[in-house]
Protein backbone atom coordinates (compact mmCIF):
# COMPACT_ATOMS: atom_id res chain seq x y z
CA UNK A 1 0.00 0.00 0.00
CA UNK A 2 1.63 3.23 -1.11
CA UNK A 3 0.66 6.42 0.62
CA UNK A 4 0.17 9.65 -1.27
CA UNK A 5 0.37 13.09 0.39
CA UNK A 6 -2.85 15.06 -0.07
CA UNK A 7 -4.64 18.08 1.34
CA UNK A 8 -8.36 17.88 2.10
CA UNK A 9 -10.21 21.17 2.30
CA UNK A 10 -13.83 21.27 3.30
CA UNK A 11 -16.51 22.54 5.60
CA UNK A 12 -16.27 21.91 9.32
CA UNK A 13 -19.67 20.18 9.34
CA UNK A 14 -19.23 16.38 9.64
CA UNK A 15 -15.51 16.64 8.96
CA UNK A 16 -14.88 14.03 11.65
CA UNK A 17 -16.37 11.50 9.23
CA UNK A 18 -13.58 12.27 6.78
CA UNK A 19 -10.98 11.88 9.54
CA UNK A 20 -12.47 8.52 10.50
CA UNK A 21 -12.55 7.47 6.86
CA UNK A 22 -8.90 8.32 6.29
CA UNK A 23 -7.90 6.49 9.46
CA UNK A 24 -10.04 3.44 8.58
CA UNK A 25 -8.47 3.29 5.14
CA UNK A 26 -5.06 3.09 6.78
CA UNK A 27 -4.07 6.68 6.12
CA UNK A 28 -2.53 9.18 8.53
CA UNK A 29 -3.58 12.70 9.43
CA UNK A 30 -0.40 14.71 9.66
CA UNK A 31 -1.93 18.06 10.51
CA UNK A 32 -5.41 19.47 11.04
CA UNK A 33 -6.26 23.16 10.84
CA UNK A 34 -9.64 24.57 11.67
CA UNK A 35 -10.01 28.03 10.19
CA UNK A 36 -13.41 29.55 10.95
CA UNK A 37 -15.88 27.36 9.03
CA UNK A 38 -13.22 25.47 7.11
CA UNK A 39 -11.10 22.46 7.86
CA UNK A 40 -7.78 21.75 6.21
CA UNK A 41 -6.38 18.26 6.67
CA UNK A 42 -2.93 17.30 5.55
CA UNK A 43 -2.80 13.57 5.27
CA UNK A 44 -1.09 10.57 3.79
CA UNK A 45 -3.69 8.32 2.19
CA UNK A 46 -3.54 5.08 0.17
CA UNK A 47 -3.28 5.94 -3.52
CA UNK A 48 -6.23 3.78 -4.58
CA UNK A 49 -8.60 5.38 -2.06
CA UNK A 50 -8.27 9.01 -3.11
CA UNK A 51 -11.34 8.78 -5.34
CA UNK A 52 -13.37 7.32 -2.48
CA UNK A 53 -12.41 10.18 -0.16
CA UNK A 54 -13.23 12.65 -2.91
CA UNK A 55 -16.65 11.03 -3.42
CA UNK A 56 -17.55 10.99 0.27
CA UNK A 57 -16.23 14.49 0.77
CA UNK A 58 -18.16 15.99 -2.13
CA UNK A 59 -21.51 16.50 -0.33
CA UNK A 60 -19.53 18.14 2.50
CA UNK A 61 -18.02 20.61 0.00
CA UNK A 62 -14.71 18.83 0.43
CA UNK A 63 -11.92 18.85 -2.09
CA UNK A 64 -8.85 16.64 -2.26
CA UNK A 65 -5.71 18.01 -3.88
CA UNK A 66 -2.27 16.42 -4.13
CA UNK A 67 0.31 18.10 -1.86
CA UNK A 68 3.73 16.74 -2.68
CA UNK A 69 5.38 18.18 0.41
CA UNK A 70 3.14 16.79 3.18
CA UNK A 71 5.26 14.97 5.74
CA UNK A 72 8.42 17.00 5.22
CA UNK A 73 10.06 19.63 7.36
CA UNK A 74 11.95 22.32 5.51
CA UNK A 75 14.32 25.00 6.80
CA UNK A 76 14.15 28.37 5.08
CA UNK A 77 17.55 29.86 5.79
CA UNK A 78 18.07 33.59 5.44
CA UNK A 79 21.18 35.60 6.31
CA UNK A 80 19.29 37.54 8.99
CA UNK A 81 15.85 38.39 10.25
CA UNK A 82 16.46 42.11 9.72
CA UNK A 83 14.23 44.39 7.70
CA UNK A 84 16.58 43.75 4.77
CA UNK A 85 15.36 40.16 4.52
CA UNK A 86 11.98 40.41 6.16
CA UNK A 87 9.10 40.33 5.76
CA UNK A 88 8.73 39.81 2.07
CA UNK A 89 11.43 37.66 0.55
CA UNK A 90 11.76 35.07 3.32
CA UNK A 91 8.19 35.01 4.57
CA UNK A 92 6.65 34.76 1.13
CA UNK A 93 8.83 31.81 0.21
CA UNK A 94 8.29 30.07 3.56
CA UNK A 95 4.56 30.64 3.36
CA UNK A 96 4.29 29.47 -0.23
CA UNK A 97 6.11 26.22 0.46
CA UNK A 98 3.79 25.71 3.42
CA UNK A 99 0.79 25.80 1.09
CA UNK A 100 2.01 22.58 -0.47
CA UNK A 101 1.93 20.78 2.83
CA UNK A 102 5.47 21.16 4.11
CA UNK A 103 6.22 22.30 7.63
CA UNK A 104 8.64 25.17 7.16
CA UNK A 105 10.81 26.73 9.81
CA UNK A 106 12.57 30.01 9.25
CA UNK A 107 16.19 30.01 10.30
CA UNK A 108 17.55 33.54 10.58
CA UNK A 109 21.29 33.40 11.07
CA UNK A 110 22.83 35.46 13.82
CA UNK A 111 25.74 36.63 11.69
CA UNK A 112 24.82 35.57 8.19
CA UNK A 113 24.81 39.04 6.66
CA UNK A 114 27.60 40.72 4.74
CA UNK A 115 30.13 39.18 2.38
CA UNK A 116 33.43 38.73 4.20
CA UNK A 117 31.90 38.76 7.67
CA UNK A 118 29.20 36.09 7.13
CA UNK A 119 29.30 33.18 9.58
CA UNK A 120 27.32 30.10 10.53
CA UNK A 121 27.54 28.84 14.11
CA UNK A 122 27.29 25.28 15.33
CA UNK A 123 23.76 25.66 16.68
CA UNK A 124 22.48 26.99 13.38
CA UNK A 125 24.28 24.20 11.54
CA UNK A 126 22.77 21.50 13.75
CA UNK A 127 19.27 22.99 13.57
CA UNK A 128 19.42 23.10 9.76
CA UNK A 129 20.69 19.52 9.69
CA UNK A 130 17.59 18.40 11.61
CA UNK A 131 15.41 19.22 8.59
CA UNK A 132 14.73 17.31 5.39
CA UNK A 133 15.92 20.11 3.18
CA UNK A 134 17.27 23.63 3.46
CA UNK A 135 16.21 26.47 1.16
CA UNK A 136 18.88 29.17 1.20
CA UNK A 137 17.62 32.62 0.30
CA UNK A 138 20.60 34.77 -0.54
CA UNK A 139 21.01 38.21 -2.04
CA UNK A 140 21.25 39.84 -5.42
CA UNK A 141 24.97 39.87 -6.18
CA UNK A 142 26.99 37.05 -7.71
CA UNK A 143 30.23 38.25 -6.14
CA UNK A 144 28.61 38.10 -2.70
CA UNK A 145 27.03 34.66 -3.07
CA UNK A 146 30.24 33.22 -4.46
CA UNK A 147 32.16 34.41 -1.43
CA UNK A 148 29.73 33.72 1.39
CA UNK A 149 27.86 30.60 0.34
CA UNK A 150 30.79 28.20 1.04
CA UNK A 151 30.77 29.53 4.62
CA UNK A 152 27.02 29.21 5.05
CA UNK A 153 26.91 25.62 3.76
CA UNK A 154 29.81 24.33 5.82
CA UNK A 155 28.76 21.18 7.66
CA UNK A 156 25.25 21.08 6.17
CA UNK A 157 24.40 17.51 5.25
CA UNK A 158 20.80 17.88 4.09
CA UNK A 159 19.98 18.71 0.46
CA UNK A 160 20.19 22.42 -0.32
CA UNK A 161 18.10 24.48 -2.73
CA UNK A 162 19.86 27.77 -3.37
CA UNK A 163 17.83 30.84 -4.28
CA UNK A 164 19.39 34.13 -5.24
CA UNK A 165 19.00 37.20 -7.40
CA UNK A 166 21.30 36.23 -10.29
CA UNK A 167 19.90 33.96 -13.04
CA UNK A 168 19.91 30.20 -12.41
CA UNK A 169 22.81 29.60 -14.81
CA UNK A 170 24.96 32.16 -13.03
CA UNK A 171 24.20 30.51 -9.68
CA UNK A 172 25.20 27.11 -11.04
CA UNK A 173 28.46 28.53 -12.29
CA UNK A 174 29.58 30.12 -9.02
CA UNK A 175 28.67 27.30 -6.63
CA UNK A 176 31.26 24.61 -6.22
CA UNK A 177 30.71 21.80 -5.30
CA UNK A 178 27.20 21.90 -6.75
CA UNK A 179 24.12 21.85 -4.52
CA UNK A 180 20.92 19.90 -5.21
CA UNK A 181 18.76 22.67 -6.59
CA UNK A 182 18.96 26.24 -7.85
CA UNK A 183 16.37 28.94 -8.40
CA UNK A 184 17.58 32.21 -9.86
CA UNK A 185 15.71 35.48 -9.82
CA UNK A 186 14.57 35.15 -6.21
CA UNK A 187 16.89 37.50 -4.39
CA UNK A 188 16.41 40.31 -1.96
CA UNK A 189 13.31 42.35 -2.69
CA UNK A 190 11.26 44.67 -0.54
CA UNK A 191 7.68 44.18 -1.68
CA UNK A 192 4.95 41.56 -1.47
CA UNK A 193 4.90 38.98 -4.24
CA UNK A 194 1.61 39.79 -5.88
CA UNK A 195 2.24 39.89 -9.62
CA UNK A 196 1.81 36.69 -11.59
CA UNK A 197 5.45 36.76 -12.62
CA UNK A 198 6.58 36.79 -9.00
CA UNK A 199 4.13 34.08 -8.00
CA UNK A 200 5.58 32.12 -10.91
CA UNK A 201 8.98 32.42 -9.27
CA UNK A 202 7.60 31.02 -6.02
CA UNK A 203 6.09 28.16 -8.01
CA UNK A 204 9.57 27.53 -9.38
CA UNK A 205 10.97 27.32 -5.86
CA UNK A 206 8.29 24.79 -4.89
CA UNK A 207 8.90 22.78 -8.07
CA UNK A 208 12.62 22.67 -7.36
CA UNK A 209 12.06 21.67 -3.72
CA UNK A 210 9.63 18.94 -4.81
CA UNK A 211 12.09 17.65 -7.40
CA UNK A 212 14.94 17.46 -4.90
CA UNK A 213 12.75 15.78 -2.27
CA UNK A 214 11.41 13.24 -4.81
CA UNK A 215 14.98 12.34 -5.59
CA UNK A 216 15.68 11.98 -1.91
CA UNK A 217 12.63 9.72 -1.51
CA UNK A 218 13.96 7.52 -4.31
CA UNK A 219 17.31 7.28 -2.57
CA UNK A 220 15.58 6.37 0.68
CA UNK A 221 13.49 3.72 -1.07
CA UNK A 222 16.65 1.76 -1.87
CA UNK A 223 17.11 1.09 1.81
CA UNK A 224 13.61 1.58 3.23
CA UNK A 225 12.95 2.78 6.75
CA UNK A 226 12.00 0.19 9.35
CA UNK A 227 8.65 1.91 9.88
CA UNK A 228 6.90 4.85 8.26
CA UNK A 229 7.26 8.14 10.19
CA UNK A 230 3.51 8.78 9.94
CA UNK A 231 2.75 5.47 11.62
CA UNK A 232 5.30 6.30 14.28
CA UNK A 233 3.45 9.54 14.89
CA UNK A 234 0.19 7.67 15.48
CA UNK A 235 1.87 5.25 17.87
CA UNK A 236 3.42 8.04 19.93
CA UNK A 237 0.14 9.98 20.00
CA UNK A 238 -1.64 6.88 21.29
CA UNK A 239 0.89 6.07 23.98
CA UNK A 240 2.05 9.42 25.32
CA UNK A 241 -0.92 11.18 26.88
CA UNK A 242 0.93 14.48 27.45
CA UNK A 243 1.42 15.15 23.74
CA UNK A 244 -2.24 16.19 23.54
CA UNK A 245 -1.58 19.04 25.92
CA UNK A 246 1.14 20.58 23.75
CA UNK A 247 -0.20 23.76 22.18
CA UNK A 248 2.09 24.04 19.17
CA UNK A 249 0.39 23.52 15.78
CA UNK A 250 2.20 20.27 15.14
CA UNK A 251 3.04 18.64 18.50
CA UNK A 252 4.63 15.82 16.50
CA UNK A 253 6.25 17.02 13.31
CA UNK A 254 6.61 14.36 10.65
CA UNK A 255 9.78 14.35 8.62
CA UNK A 256 10.91 12.07 5.83
CA UNK A 257 13.16 10.00 8.07
CA UNK A 258 11.80 10.65 11.49
CA UNK A 259 9.87 12.88 13.82
CA UNK A 260 10.28 15.86 16.04
CA UNK A 261 8.35 15.36 19.27
CA UNK A 262 7.71 18.60 21.09
CA UNK A 263 8.09 17.32 24.65
CA UNK A 264 11.01 17.83 27.06
CA UNK A 265 13.78 15.36 26.32
CA UNK A 266 14.82 14.37 29.82
CA UNK A 267 11.34 13.40 30.95
CA UNK A 268 9.94 11.80 27.84
CA UNK A 269 12.84 10.28 25.90
CA UNK A 270 12.93 7.14 28.13
CA UNK A 271 9.14 6.85 27.86
CA UNK A 272 9.22 7.05 24.07
CA UNK A 273 12.09 4.59 23.78
CA UNK A 274 10.11 2.00 25.71
CA UNK A 275 6.87 2.22 23.70
CA UNK A 276 6.07 -1.16 22.22
CA UNK A 277 5.39 -1.02 18.48
CA UNK A 278 4.85 -4.68 17.77
CA UNK A 279 5.41 -7.92 19.70
CA UNK A 280 8.63 -7.33 21.56
CA UNK A 281 9.79 -4.47 19.35
CA UNK A 282 10.11 -1.04 20.95
CA UNK A 283 10.73 2.37 19.44
CA UNK A 284 14.23 2.22 20.88
CA UNK A 285 14.92 -0.78 18.61
CA UNK A 286 13.72 0.95 15.47
CA UNK A 287 14.97 4.47 15.95
CA UNK A 288 17.48 6.67 17.70
CA UNK A 289 15.87 9.04 20.16
CA UNK A 290 18.12 12.04 20.66
CA UNK A 291 17.80 15.59 21.98
CA UNK A 292 16.98 18.17 19.34
CA UNK A 293 18.93 21.44 19.09
CA UNK A 294 15.57 23.15 18.74
CA UNK A 295 14.42 24.08 22.25
CA UNK A 296 14.10 21.04 24.48
CA UNK A 297 12.48 18.84 21.86
CA UNK A 298 13.08 15.21 21.05
CA UNK A 299 14.35 14.12 17.67
CA UNK A 300 13.47 10.60 16.55
CA UNK A 301 15.45 9.25 13.62
CA UNK A 302 14.16 5.98 12.18
CA UNK A 303 16.83 3.43 11.33
CA UNK A 304 16.81 1.87 7.84
CA UNK A 305 16.05 -1.79 7.17
CA UNK A 306 19.75 -2.57 6.67
CA UNK A 307 20.43 -1.71 10.32
CA UNK A 308 17.45 -3.30 12.03
CA UNK A 309 16.40 -6.10 9.65
CA UNK A 310 12.81 -5.24 10.50
CA UNK A 311 10.16 -3.64 8.33
CA UNK A 312 6.79 -2.96 9.89
CA UNK B 1 10.06 57.07 -9.75
CA UNK B 2 8.66 59.53 -12.32
CA UNK B 3 8.61 62.27 -9.72
CA UNK B 4 12.38 62.09 -9.36
CA UNK B 5 14.35 64.15 -11.88
CA UNK B 6 17.41 61.94 -11.94
CA UNK B 7 17.62 58.38 -10.69
CA UNK B 8 20.43 56.00 -11.55
CA UNK B 9 21.78 52.81 -10.05
CA UNK B 10 25.34 52.04 -11.02
CA UNK B 11 26.58 48.49 -10.50
CA UNK B 12 28.89 46.15 -12.39
CA UNK B 13 26.31 43.31 -12.17
CA UNK B 14 23.29 43.74 -14.41
CA UNK B 15 20.88 41.62 -12.37
CA UNK B 16 21.90 43.32 -9.14
CA UNK B 17 21.44 46.74 -10.72
CA UNK B 18 17.84 45.99 -11.68
CA UNK B 19 17.09 44.58 -8.21
CA UNK B 20 18.48 47.61 -6.45
CA UNK B 21 16.59 49.96 -8.74
CA UNK B 22 13.39 48.25 -7.70
CA UNK B 23 14.39 48.07 -4.02
CA UNK B 24 15.19 51.79 -3.88
CA UNK B 25 11.93 52.61 -5.63
CA UNK B 26 9.81 50.50 -3.29
CA UNK B 27 11.52 51.59 -0.08
CA UNK B 28 11.31 55.31 -0.93
CA UNK B 29 7.67 54.91 -1.87
CA UNK B 30 6.89 53.01 1.33
CA UNK B 31 8.45 55.76 3.44
CA UNK B 32 6.71 58.55 1.51
CA UNK B 33 9.99 60.14 0.51
CA UNK B 34 9.72 60.10 -3.27
CA UNK B 35 8.30 63.61 -3.25
CA UNK B 36 11.21 64.88 -1.22
CA UNK B 37 13.99 63.68 -3.52
CA UNK B 38 15.00 65.54 -6.66
CA UNK B 39 18.05 63.54 -7.68
CA UNK B 40 19.44 60.23 -6.49
CA UNK B 41 22.48 58.28 -7.60
CA UNK B 42 23.29 54.90 -6.10
CA UNK B 43 26.59 53.16 -6.69
CA UNK B 44 27.19 49.60 -5.54
CA UNK B 45 30.26 47.49 -6.13
CA UNK B 46 29.87 44.13 -4.35
CA UNK B 47 33.46 43.19 -5.16
CA UNK B 48 35.04 45.95 -3.05
CA UNK B 49 32.41 45.99 -1.35
CA UNK B 50 31.03 49.51 -1.21
CA UNK B 51 27.68 51.27 -1.33
CA UNK B 52 27.40 54.97 -2.09
CA UNK B 53 24.13 56.86 -2.28
CA UNK B 54 24.20 60.55 -3.13
CA UNK B 55 21.23 62.80 -3.63
CA UNK B 56 19.66 66.21 -3.76
CA UNK B 57 16.39 67.07 -2.07
CA UNK B 58 13.62 69.30 -3.33
CA UNK B 59 12.65 72.47 -1.53
CA UNK B 60 11.36 71.06 1.72
CA UNK B 61 7.90 71.97 3.00
CA UNK B 62 7.94 75.00 5.29
CA UNK B 63 7.50 75.23 9.02
CA UNK B 64 4.02 74.26 10.23
CA UNK B 65 2.34 77.04 12.23
CA UNK B 66 -0.78 76.93 14.37
CA UNK B 67 -2.97 78.58 11.72
CA UNK B 68 -2.07 75.78 9.24
CA UNK B 69 -3.98 73.18 11.17
CA UNK B 70 -6.28 75.01 13.61
CA UNK B 71 -8.74 77.90 13.92
CA UNK B 72 -7.80 80.52 16.50
CA UNK B 73 -10.49 82.73 18.11
CA UNK B 74 -9.39 85.53 20.40
CA UNK B 75 -11.95 86.97 22.84
CA UNK B 76 -10.50 89.40 25.39
CA UNK B 77 -7.98 87.36 27.33
CA UNK B 78 -9.39 84.02 26.20
CA UNK B 79 -8.02 82.25 23.14
CA UNK B 80 -9.91 79.23 21.77
CA UNK B 81 -8.02 76.92 19.43
CA UNK B 82 -10.07 74.42 17.41
CA UNK B 83 -7.79 71.68 16.12
CA UNK B 84 -8.32 70.55 12.52
CA UNK B 85 -5.42 68.09 12.16
CA UNK B 86 -4.72 66.10 15.27
CA UNK B 87 -1.24 65.12 14.05
CA UNK B 88 0.22 68.35 15.43
CA UNK B 89 -1.79 68.45 18.66
CA UNK B 90 0.84 66.81 20.85
CA UNK B 91 3.73 69.12 19.87
CA UNK B 92 1.42 72.13 20.16
CA UNK B 93 0.35 71.22 23.67
CA UNK B 94 3.94 70.79 24.74
CA UNK B 95 4.83 74.24 23.41
CA UNK B 96 1.83 75.85 25.09
CA UNK B 97 2.57 74.19 28.42
CA UNK B 98 6.13 75.44 28.27
CA UNK B 99 5.07 78.93 27.32
CA UNK B 100 2.01 79.50 29.52
CA UNK B 101 2.20 76.79 32.17
CA UNK B 102 -0.23 73.91 32.55
CA UNK B 103 -2.68 75.84 34.73
CA UNK B 104 -3.46 78.35 31.95
CA UNK B 105 -3.92 75.70 29.21
CA UNK B 106 -7.33 74.04 29.28
CA UNK B 107 -8.40 71.23 27.04
CA UNK B 108 -12.17 70.72 27.51
CA UNK B 109 -12.33 68.13 24.75
CA UNK B 110 -10.03 66.39 22.28
CA UNK B 111 -10.20 69.07 19.59
CA UNK B 112 -10.38 72.24 21.64
CA UNK B 113 -7.81 74.15 23.66
CA UNK B 114 -8.76 77.17 25.72
CA UNK B 115 -5.97 79.51 26.79
CA UNK B 116 -6.05 82.50 29.08
CA UNK B 117 -3.42 84.92 27.86
CA UNK B 118 -2.07 88.20 29.10
CA UNK B 119 -1.54 91.47 27.20
CA UNK B 120 0.37 91.08 23.92
CA UNK B 121 0.39 87.32 24.14
CA UNK B 122 -2.59 86.74 21.84
CA UNK B 123 -0.57 86.07 18.68
CA UNK B 124 -0.97 82.31 18.83
CA UNK B 125 -1.81 81.76 15.15
CA UNK B 126 1.75 82.38 13.99
CA UNK B 127 3.38 80.14 16.56
CA UNK B 128 5.73 77.65 14.85
CA UNK B 129 4.87 74.09 15.87
CA UNK B 130 6.78 71.65 13.73
CA UNK B 131 9.74 71.81 11.35
CA UNK B 132 9.53 68.95 8.82
CA UNK B 133 13.09 69.35 7.56
CA UNK B 134 14.43 68.20 10.93
CA UNK B 135 12.98 64.74 10.59
CA UNK B 136 13.13 64.40 6.83
CA UNK B 137 16.90 64.13 6.73
CA UNK B 138 16.83 61.58 9.51
CA UNK B 139 14.21 59.61 7.58
CA UNK B 140 16.29 59.86 4.41
CA UNK B 141 19.37 58.44 6.05
CA UNK B 142 17.29 55.69 7.66
CA UNK B 143 15.79 54.79 4.29
CA UNK B 144 19.22 54.63 2.67
CA UNK B 145 20.30 52.25 5.43
CA UNK B 146 17.36 50.03 4.56
CA UNK B 147 18.22 50.14 0.86
CA UNK B 148 21.92 49.35 1.32
CA UNK B 149 22.98 45.69 1.35
CA UNK B 150 22.85 44.31 4.86
CA UNK B 151 25.97 43.87 6.91
CA UNK B 152 27.64 47.09 5.80
CA UNK B 153 28.36 48.27 9.30
CA UNK B 154 31.03 50.88 8.51
CA UNK B 155 29.14 53.98 7.49
CA UNK B 156 29.62 57.65 6.84
CA UNK B 157 26.68 59.94 6.29
CA UNK B 158 26.07 63.61 5.70
CA UNK B 159 23.11 65.86 5.13
CA UNK B 160 22.49 69.54 4.87
CA UNK B 161 22.11 72.28 2.30
CA UNK B 162 19.75 70.24 0.14
CA UNK B 163 22.30 67.44 -0.22
CA UNK B 164 22.83 64.12 1.44
CA UNK B 165 25.01 61.11 1.06
CA UNK B 166 25.59 57.77 2.70
CA UNK B 167 28.64 55.59 2.20
CA UNK B 168 28.72 52.10 3.63
CA UNK B 169 30.96 49.07 3.53
CA UNK B 170 31.81 46.08 5.66
CA UNK B 171 35.51 46.97 5.52
CA UNK B 172 37.26 50.20 6.46
CA UNK B 173 36.23 52.92 4.04
CA UNK B 174 38.90 53.84 1.46
CA UNK B 175 40.80 57.07 2.07
CA UNK B 176 39.68 58.68 -1.16
CA UNK B 177 36.02 58.21 -0.26
CA UNK B 178 35.24 61.93 -0.47
CA UNK B 179 36.62 62.10 -4.00
CA UNK B 180 34.35 59.20 -4.92
CA UNK B 181 31.35 60.96 -3.40
CA UNK B 182 32.27 64.13 -5.29
CA UNK B 183 32.43 62.13 -8.54
CA UNK B 184 28.98 60.70 -7.93
CA UNK B 185 27.57 64.15 -7.25
CA UNK B 186 29.25 65.39 -10.47
CA UNK B 187 27.40 62.66 -12.43
CA UNK B 188 24.15 64.31 -11.37
CA UNK B 189 25.50 67.70 -12.34
CA UNK B 190 25.95 68.88 -8.77
CA UNK B 191 29.07 70.66 -7.59
CA UNK B 192 30.18 69.95 -4.05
Amino acid sequence: MTHVPVTYKGGIYRHDEIIDLIEDLGGYIIQKHVIAQEVVLQALVPREDIELIRKIGKPLTGDVTPSPLVGTEIAVVTPSLEIHHLPHASCDVAEYIRRFGAKTNMVGLARGFGKRIAQLNDEERDVINEHDLAVYLLGDFEACIERKFPVLRRGIEVPIVLCGGPPTDALKKIVDPPVDGYVGGVGRFMHRTKESEEIGKLEEVVAEVTRVLDQRREDLARDPLSISPARFMDIIAENVEEIHEVLSPTPITVQMQGLRVKLPYDTFAPVIRKIVVDEGITIGDLATVSPSRMRDYILVRIKPFSETNIVL
Amino acid sequence: MEAVEYFEVECPEAAGREYYRKIADVVLLDHNLLRVIRKLHIFIDPKVPIFIATGVTRKLPGIVRVRDFADVNVKDTNVTISIGDEAYLAPLLRILWDKFGKERVNQPDRFTIVLSVGEGEGDIADLPVYDPSESIYKDLIYVLQVIQPEGFKVRRQYYGGNRFYLVASEDTLPEDIEDLVRQKFALMGVEV
